[in-house]
């Protein structure tokens, strides 16, 4: 479970989250939902320890990340997968490699340049079969830069599966795509998510997007919570309102 | 406003440069001695010897094309060895020199990237030539001496320029491994290298290609590759048989550059993937079809053959010299780098104070101040040249539909684009220190032939980078002009120009370091600068000032890299 206690950011004095209060259970499909500068990508950064709450404390599974360091924190977050706006690809790797590198926290640096430089059969077949199911099987062998954005976008996912955590945050992953190829891919990721029994925490913009396919929507505004609660509890212009 | 000053600057700094120097306009026109040989040097540009001039030599045993093949082989084969060497040192020196390696920075591993990336600077900035002499000196003639002359500022370039390469090679990709607790190396191997990886090949391919000019160029003082053999022939008066090395050296290089290029554009783009049958989706068949080259991979092979038989061909590195001998040779030298008034003091230092004075009031000071003036005229000739060049060189502006706006047939115009090119290359392939060796024979000991030297070389590779940003410089006020009825050259004064201007002006500073770095040799051949104490020092046997020289011109050399770092960090904000 990941839970927030009074948990707050502050850069330089100025307040990017302010006391937050969050729990958020096992398989949850959470999504994060408010206008630019709202705190969302400060949220996500404190959930894999990225940042470091200035007050207030942030744990998984009883465990403070705040607190956590060298082998302890590397442990933690090799359960938390991370999907970052821009993907975080290496565009002249071919699309296997690029996979391979979400599993770099169990391989450890050595078995990570094999992967890259050799990679074995059985690790090929696994990462063909996880592209199979996010619909890019044919391009297993084809460099991230010759693949179209919505495709990247479904390697990000794969290489996030491939490591198999227990949560997955994603950042505004479909900011950059179509509203109906932005559609396929949230769909897509949480289905994967709940097929798997993942936890999913993903930020975005469409409103439409969070009430279809979450089971929770917590809104934000100035490095607050202001809105919290099944999609269907929260009327729809109290989600418009936000931006 | 400050694009005016910049050039008012540039004008006025190029002037002073040659007052300093003291470069008459009348030394422009060659003498009638200069000018017969000068005739008679190009009229054999159009005949290149197939044989040996001298008939002695004809009926000997080595033909001409052998003793060309083994000058050809030598130069490379030094240029791979120096260059397998300095790969090294650029490694380690690049990793430990880059921000992304430590990812937790801390004051002393602050104080350990920034005294690695000193450390590399300084050592590039004594030019390879010079290496050469301080090496030759201490432990005599010997083909590794050459070979570590190359590789120490070759090593100390790459070990620079990696680590920048490095540091913008830092991605959210590695960000990614480093949150998923992958770990600081794991993250920079997985997710900065291999981002990195082709460009780092692309400019240890590019070094490779400079690498055999400087190789060529070390036959000048004694090692027996193609400037040796130019040298020599120069000498003897066998004009033709220069040129044929001319020729050599020319196409060795333009093919060095054509296959960078080649293998730059494989491993940027990368090779497409080819179709699979329809319905086909096992991995056997996708393995098959994906995209591989088989032009980079029998570069790396061939690469590999040739560094290792470059090593393994020469049996005798140390030039038959005992290791005793050379021990005593670097004895005598360590010895006698040590200024003279502090050898007969007793190794009293205090004495080096009045002795620096009396050398720099003594011709060190003007050395110095000649040697950045020759660098800093000689950048902006080639800059005013490449400028003007630019504008007749760039594609887009000399096509039938300039900018996209149909201007009708432009055929001579795409002509003169062709030769320009193909000037600027042969420009970039010829070393500096070769040209200016042939131009003082056609201007005389004058400072006129130096200052062509570098900036035919430099105009070159200027007029290239230029006309690259020209071309890729998105403009619709330039489409404006000419769709108005302007002409090509108002489009690219009143559009192009200002938008591309900081990224000309930051490579006018990239070369113009590089500039300075080789006005310090080229007075070697003879004209007063920091080169002509140096060899002067070095044929009296006087260690002591030929290493004060050598340090003076490093310092030269560091403060210029500096100063462009300084200022290309600048601009590089302004160009984004």
């Amino acid at each position: 479970m990941l839970e927030f206690q009074s948990a707050g950011l502050a850069y330089g004095g100025i307040k990017a989250l302010e006391a937050i209060d969050l729990s958020i259970q096992p398989g949850e499909q959470v999504c994060l939902i408010g206008p630019s500068g709202a705190g969302k990508s400060s949220l996500l950064g404190l959930m894999n320890g990225r940042l470091a709450a200035t007050s207030g404390a942030v744990l998984l599974d009883g465990k403070n990340l705040g607190e956590l360091s060298g082998k302890n924190l590397k442990q933690v977050r090799s359960s938390i997968a991370w999907v970052p706006q821009d993907l975080g690809l290496v565009p002249n790797l071919r699309v296997n490699q690029n996979v391979a590198c979400g599993r770099a926290a169990r391989k450890g640096l050595a078995g990570l340049l094999k992967s890259l430089l050799v990679m074995g059969k059985g690790e090929k077949e696994e990462i063909a079969a996880l592209l199979k199911r996010v619909g890019i099987k044919e391009k297993i062998f084809t460099r991230v830069d010759h693949l179209s954005g919505g495709q990247r976008q479904r390697v990000a996912i794969a290489r996030a599966l491939y490591q198999d955590p227990q949560i997955i945050l994603a950042d505004e992953p479909v900011s950059a795509v179509d509203p109906e190829r932005a559609k396929s891919l949230v769909e897509l990721l949480t289905n994967l998510a709940r097929e798997e029994k993942k936890t999913l925490v993903m930020s975005l913009h469409d409103v439409g997007l969070a009430r279809r396919f979450f089971d929770r929507v917590i809104g934000m505004r100035e490095g607050r919570i202001v809105l919290d609660g099944r999609p269907d509890d929260i009327g729809v212009e109290e989600l418009y309102r936000l931006d | 406003m400050r694009r005016r000053w910049f050039f008012l600057g540039g004008v006025l700094l190029f002037f002073m440069g040659l007052w300093v120097l003291e470069a008459r306009p009348g030394e422009l026109v060659p003498n009638e001695g200069g000018r017969t040989v000068a005739g008679d040097f190009f009229k054999a540009a159009f005949q290149p010897a197939v044989n040996f001039e001298d008939p002695e030599m004809q009926s000997g045993e080595v033909s001409f094309f052998e003793k060309l093949g083994k000058a050809l082989w030598l130069t490379v084969r030094y240029a791979l060895v120096a260059m397998s060497l300095a790969l090294v040192i650029g490694i380690v020196g690049g990793v430990l020199g880059s921000r992304a390696w430590w990812s937790r920075p801390n004051l002393f591993l602050q104080v350990l990237r920034i005294g690695v990336r000193l450390l590399a600077t300084a050592v590039r900035s004594v030019h390879e030539l010079m290496w050469a002499l301080l090496f030759l000196s201490a432990i005599g003639t010997s083909p590794l001496a050459a070979v570590f002359a190359m590789a120490l500022p070759y090593g100390g370039t790459l070990a620079k320029v990696f680590s920048e390469l490095l540091d913008e090679g830092e991605s959210s990709a590695a960000e990614v491994i480093r949150v998923s607790g992958g770990g600081g190396f794991t993250a920079f191997f997985a997710g900065v290298v291999t981002s990195a990886l082709p460009d780092l090949a692309t400019y240890a391919l590019y070094r490779l290609e400079c690498a055999i000019r400087s190789s060529a160029v070390l036959g000048f003082v004694g090692i027996p590759t193609l400037g040796y053999e130019i040298k020599t022939a120069y000498e003897d008066g066998h004009y033709r048989e220069i040129w044929t090395y001319l020729y050599a050296l020319l196409v060795l290089v333009v093919f060095f550059e054509w296959w960078g290029a080649k293998v730059r554009s494989q491993l940027m783009n990368g090779v497409a993937a080819r179709r699979v049958m329809e319905g086909d989706c096992s991995l056997a068949s996708l393995w098959k079809a994906r995209g591989r080259s088989w032009f980079l991979r029998a570069s790396v092979v061939l690469l590999l053959f040739g560094v290792t038989a470059g090593w393994l061909v020469e049996d005798k590195w140390g030039a038959g010299v005992s290791w005793e001998q050379r021990m005593r040779n670097l004895d005598r030298f360590t010895d006698e780098i040590v200024p003279f008034p502090v050898r007969e003091a007793d190794g009293d230092w205090g004495e080096f104070g009045p002795w620096f004075e009396e050398k720099m009031s003594d011709g060190g000071t003007k050395a110095v101040w000649r040697t950045f003036h020759l660098g800093t005229a000689a950048i902006l000739l080639a800059g005013i040249v490449a400028l003007v060049g630019v504008r007749f060189a760039a594609r887009t502006l000399v096509s039938s539909s300039p900018r996209g706006v149909r201007e009708g047939n432009s055929r001579h115009r795409e002509l003169l684009a062709l030769l320009l090119r193909g000037g600027s290359m042969l420009a970039r392939a010829m070393p500096e220190y070769i040209l200016a060796f042939l131009l003082l024979r056609v201007f005389g000991p004058t400072v006129w032939a130096l200052i062509f030297a570098l900036a035919i070389h430099n105009a070159g590779i200027l007029l290239r980078l230029g006309a690259e940003v020209i071309d890729n410089t998105s403009s619709q006020a330039s489409s404006v002009i000419l769709a108005q009825g302007g002409s090509r050259s108002s489009a690219f004064v009143g559009a192009l120009l200002p938008v591309g201007f900081n990224r000309l002006v930051l490579f006018l500073f990239y070369r113009w370091e590089s500039c300075i770095r080789e006005a310090t040799v080229l007075g070697m051949l003879g004209v007063s600068s920091l080169g002509f104490l140096i060899s002067d020092a070095k044929v009296s046997f006087f260690y002591d000032e030929m290493l004060l020289w050598v340090g003076l011109g490093a310092g030269l050399v560091f403060l210029g890299d500096l100063t462009s770092d300084l200022v290309r960090h600048k601009l590089r904000g302004k160009t984004s």
